[in-house]
Order: C-alpha cells, then structure tokens, then sequence
C-alpha cells in the first residue's frame, strides 16, 4: 500500500516513514502543506498521514481543501495538538482518524490498514479468493491453509489486485501503488512480478484483460 | 491587634468629640470663673458699701456685735468694722485681726483659719471706719465645680452611646468595603473576571478599578502562561514522537544493520534536541521569573571570544567559517551569564540555518559610547514577514530541514530587554544573509 506522509519535522518524519516502510508500506514524504494537498489529491495513495503545523497551508486547510474537492482518500491526523475541540474540528473537517503524537508505529500501521479496509467496503483485514487468503496485516498469503512464499512486491501487487476484485487496474495504475519516489521502474517489472505469482497461486486468480490491464474476478457466489 | 478601619474611625470620631466636649468644658469653666469672679465681687463691693453706709447712722456706741450665722454659706462669708482702729463688728467667721491692709480694695489672702479668702476692704468717706468683707476662695471653687460638673457629667454618659451608635454607623457606612471583601472571598481562585463597578460607593471606585486592572492584568498572564506551558508540551512531543519512532524502527530492523545505524544515530540525535529544548524551555522560564539583576562592567570582546571557542567545533563539523572581529575591550554592563546565552543562541543561531560552508561572522566595536554586537551570515536570510514574528516563542520560519526549539529568539529578546540592549534585523551587506545587531549603552570605563 502506498501511503502519503506529510510531516515537517526531519527526524520524525525520517523515523515514520522508516517504520511504515518495515511494516511493507510504500511511503512517500512530503514536509510541506501545499506538497500534501498537491499529492493526496492526485488520488494514487491509499491512505495519508498528515501533519497539522505544517509549513506553507496548515494541515486543517489541506485537509478541508481535499474534501472540498471531493477527494476521498483516507486522512490520518497525526499531531500534538490534543485539545478536544481541536481534535473535533479535525474530524469534522474531514479526518478520518485523529492520533497524538507520539504514536506506536504498529498501531499507526494497523490504524492506516484500517483506513484502508473501511474506504474499501470491508469488515474483515483479512482478503479472500477462493482457497487463497491474504493477511494485510501479517503480509501473509496462503493457499488452502499452506503459506505461499511471496516478495514484497509480488505481495504488494497481489494486495492491489484483490483490494479491487472485479476492477481492471492498468499496469500504470499498478506501477503507482507498488512504486514509491525514488524507485526505478523496469519497463516489464508488472508482467513478472504477475507471471511470478500466477505460478505460485491459482492461475485463474489473475487474469489478463489484453490491452488494458489486470483483474482479480469478483468470487463467484457459492452455489 | 490587626489594623482596623473600623476601629480607626471610631476610635477617631469619638476622641475628636472627646476633645471638643473637652475645650467646651474647658471655656465654660473660663468664662464661669471669670462671670462668677465679677459677680461675687460685686456682691462684695456691695455688702461692703452697705456696711459702709450703715456705719455712718449708727455706731455711736462703742458696740462690740457678733452676727449670727443665719445661712449654711454663712460660714464662708465674713466681714469686720474697724472703727478708728478698733474692732467693732464683727461676723462669727472673722477673726480679730484685720482681714487685709488698711485702704480699700481686693486682696486674695490666707487668714489664721488656714483658708484662703477674697477680701474686700473700704475705708468710710467721712468717718474712719475700715469694713473688710470676705469670702471664701473654696466657694468659688466649688460653684465651679458645679458647673464644670454639670457640663462634664453628660459627656461621660453620652460618650459610651456615641460609642455604640458610632460603631453602628461606621460598621453601616462600611458595609460596602465588607460586601466587596465578601464576594471576593466568595470567589474561585480561578474567576479573574472583573468586579462590578454598579452601586459602588465614589470612594472605593478607583480601588475597585485598579483591582479589576490587577485582575486583567494576572487573566492576561496566566493566558500567557497557559499557551506558554501548551506550546512547551506541544514542542516536547514532536522530539519525543521523533525518539520513539526511532527507536521502534531500530528495534524491527532485523538484519538491515545499516538502517538500524541510522535509526539509532537519529535516536540520539532526538535525545539531543529534547534536551537541547528543555534547556532552553528552562532557560527562559529563569528568565521571566527572576527580575533584572545588577549589572557588572564585563568585556564584550572577551565574551565573544569565549562563546565562539565553545561553538566553533560545530561550525569546523559544517565547514563552516566563524570568524570573530573585535577593535578592542568593549564594555558593556550586564550579566555575564546571560549575555553569554545571548551571544551563543545568536552565533548557533546563524549556525544552524546556513548552509554547510557558509560564513558566519561577529563584530565586537564601539560606535557613538555604544557597544555594538553584530552576527551576520552568508545563509539565506529571512523574508521581512518572518522577520517579523521571530521571537514568537516556538515559531520557526518555513522550509527549516535543521531541527530547532524555535525559543532562541525568544530568549535573546527577554535578555535584551532585561540588559537594556536593542535588537535590529537586517540583510548583511557583505554577506548576504542575516544580519543581527545589538546595541548596549556602554558602560563607563573603570
């Protein structure tokens, strides 16, 4: 999953995105308010960490700012402003959730996972299709119950498919959740990263929509 | 006991009426004694002319009259007839003597009896006859008393029940100075909103206003104390979300060894600047809490030398320049100690936010009997807006990658303020970035 961190201060900011990426998040850095709106408006993260005392446009007014313009990707506040109303007029504005700093790295990683689930509909971390389960949280994917070896990308992109069972993702719109800044992108990473999985899954699972892209099929309905 | 207004005013009121219940007796018993002085007289100088008059028809007869006592103030009055030396008549009191000379006149005189007498002597016109009439001085005195007693006797009744209703009153005329101390004791240590200035008395308006001003004046501190210990807290928690970040990072590092490097180096690099925040958190704290002390002659240059050795391993770690020009002793009056925290925020100050390999430069001089400091840079300086808020406490101006408590300002401002100096802002000519000045009136030379 790629994730937006908006945050001025160097050493935290360094010790966040450090820590997020230990839990396989894709993490992108931005220390300045006009950067995060700029950025999270662009629609390709999954879910945002965002500061208030920001440099240049203050984290309230990026976060109300996105809202306006209808954007709906999951914002994270992260801050050490803790006085009640502030923390409701956070929400009100439109966050969707509220955390003191300092914050557990893992409860920040559980909190942006749950962010993520919610924005997309569901109850459970846990993914399905057919014998074949992925667990956000633990990065783990198994098959009938066995453990099915994965690289981080290979998960990453397996993560991105099935979030959106039954879409058609382009490879673009693959490389920009796998890819952080930074990260060079071989022109056919996406066909082996899929050509990899397809061996160690069920074949089926992902399937080839010539000229467009790839999807997971929505599961059938249990007869 | 404690100073009381109550107790004041009555004690007050009641002696000054005391006092001038006093002077009235006091006139009264003047003017009485003068009065009855003139009237018994008179009655003397009277009674003796009778006598006279009466001695020129009768007393052909060598006679020798005792007159009977006919009155209880007899016994105080007396009178005697000489008749050609020779004693006449004479009242039961008089002796044989004669009261006083021969002529005629008053005299105040002490007689055998032991008692002192107003005498009135006559001598006959045409006969020699000598009358003296006399009277008791105590009788006089004792009229006296009487009135004296009878101007005093109400005083000492009427002065306990002007003593009550006194009390009565003052304690009703103070009433509104006991509501006040009333609804201020009432009060929650907390509720600093202003008194309220209806149906107050005009004496106690202007204390009632200038305690409203003191409240104000505490609300507006205690605001100011509030957002300070607010802003701390919030300063604190970013460090320490940066440490603990770090930490956790290290800590799930697994086999990336460098990573874990770098996250412990942050680690200690984040207790540094908590630290370095704390220190400055409590060095303003002193310095708004301790009020100015006295200032000693000090050497500016000498100063400046000292705090540019301490800083200069950190610029030497930057490749930075620091270069210090002094023409000479500077004199300048204040604490050492705090000018020397002045000079090490502003020269860490230009430190921190230029550039690797930038210079720094301070110049100690003497211009127009002031002592002038300035710290200029070759950094990017600042826009005039941030110009402006630097001093806010904890405000840090955009786009800082160099972490910063955000309270140096703060401090060189207060220490500015408390050793007399003026501060300007400015873009350095030669360098080009910032460029500090800071004048103090110069201290006489010793």
């Amino acid at each position: 999953m790629r994730i937006l961190l908006a945050e001025d201060d160097p050493m935290l900011g360094d010790g966040l995105r450090a820590g997020l990426r230990q839990q396989g998040f894709q993490v992108d850095w931005v220390r300045d308010g006009l950067a995060a709106e700029r950025e999270l408006a662009s629609g390709v993260y999954a879910a945002g960490v965002l500061d208030l005392g920001l440099p240049l446009k203050d984290g309230l007014d990026v976060l109300a700012q996105l809202r306006e313009r209808g954007t709906a990707t999951p914002v994270l506040v992260l801050t050490a402003r803790d006085a009640v109303p502030e923390r409701i007029r956070g929400l009100d504005l439109g966050a969707d959730d509220y955390v003191l700093k300092p914050v557990d790295l893992h409860e920040l990683g559980a909190r942006l996972r749950a962010l993520v689930r919610r924005a997309d509909g569901r109850v459970q971390d846990s993914l399905r299709w057919g014998e074949v389960v992925l667990e956000p949280s633990a990065r783990q994917v198994s098959r009938a119950g066995a453990p099915v070896a994965l690289s981080m990308r290979e998960f990453d992109l397996l993560h991105a498919l099935m979030r959106s069972a039954g879409r058609v993702l382009t490879r673009e719109q693959l490389e920009q959740q796998l890819y952080s800044w930074g990260h060079e992108v071989e022109s056919n990473a996406i066909e082996v990263h899929v050509h990899h999985l397809r061996r160690k899954l069920p074949p089926e699972l992902i399937q080839t929509v010539r000229g467009v892209g790839y999807t997971v099929p929505r599961e059938r309905e249990p007869n | 006991m404690r100073h009381s207004l109550q107790a004041r005013l009555l004690a007050l009121v009641l002696g000054l009426v005391t006092a001038v219940w006093l002077g009235a007796a006091l006139m009264t018993w003047r003017d009485a004694r003068h009065e009855l002085d003139e009237l018994l007289d008179g009655h003397l100088t009277q009674a003796a002319a009778l006598l006279v008059v009466q001695q020129t028809g009768e007393l052909e007869e060598e006679e020798h009259v005792d007159a009977p006592s006919l009155h209880k103030y007899a016994p105080r009055v007396a009178f005697q007839v000489f008749h050609e030396g020779r004693l006449v008549l004479h009242s039961a009191q008089a002796g044989v003597t004669p009261m006083a000379g021969i002529g005629s006149g008053f005299a105040t005189v002490r007689l055998e009896d032991g008692m002192e007498w107003r005498v009135f002597a006559a001598r006959g016109a045409q006969r020699d006859v000598q009358i003296y009439v006399g009277e008791q001085t105590a009788s006089r005195r004792a009229i006296l008393r009487a009135v004296l007693r009878s101007v005093l006797w109400p005083l000492l009744i009427a002065l306990p029940l002007l003593a009550l209703a006194g009390w009565w009153a003052v304690r009703h005329g103070l009433r509104p100075l006991h509501q006040l101390s009333q609804a201020l004791a009432r009060r929650r240590p907390d509720a600093l909103e202003p008194v309220a200035l209806v149906d107050l008395p005009a004496e106690m308006e202007p204390l009632v206003r200038a305690l409203n001003d003191l409240l104000e004046r505490i609300s507006h501190m205690l605001d100011a104390e509030r957002r300070f210990t607010a802003d701390a807290a919030h300063e604190l928690r970013t460090p320490i979300a940066a440490i603990r970040a770090q930490a956790q990072v290290a800590l799930g590092a697994g086999e990336d060894a460098a990573g874990r490097r770098h996250a412990l180096q942050a680690t200690l690099a984040g207790c540094d600047r908590a630290a370095h925040l704390v220190e400055q958190l409590l060095t303003l704290a002193r310095l708004e809490a301790a009020p100015a002390q006295p200032a000693l002659a000090l050497d500016l240059s000498e100063l400046a030398r000292r705090v540019l050795a301490e800083l200069a391993p950190t610029a030497l770690a930057r490749r930075q320049q620091l270069a210090l020009e002094v023409a000479g002793p500077c004199r300048v009056a204040g604490q050492e100690l705090l000018l020397a925290v002045l000079l090490r925020n502003l020269v860490d100050n230009a430190l921190r936010y230029s550039p690797d390999g930038a210079t720094v430069r301070v110049s100690v001089s003497t211009q127009g009997g002031q002592a002038v400091l300035v710290v200029e840079d070759s950094g990017p300086g600042l826009a005039p807006a941030d110009l402006q808020r630097l001093g806010e406490r904890f405000y840090r101006p955009p786009g800082q990658t160099q972490s910063g408590s955000g309270l140096g300002w703060s401090i060189v401002r207060r220490i500015a303020q408390v050793s007399g100096a003026r501060i300007e802002l400015g873009r350095s000519p030669p360098l080009g970035g910032l460029a500090v000045t800071v004048r103090w009136p110069q201290a006489a030379a010793d």
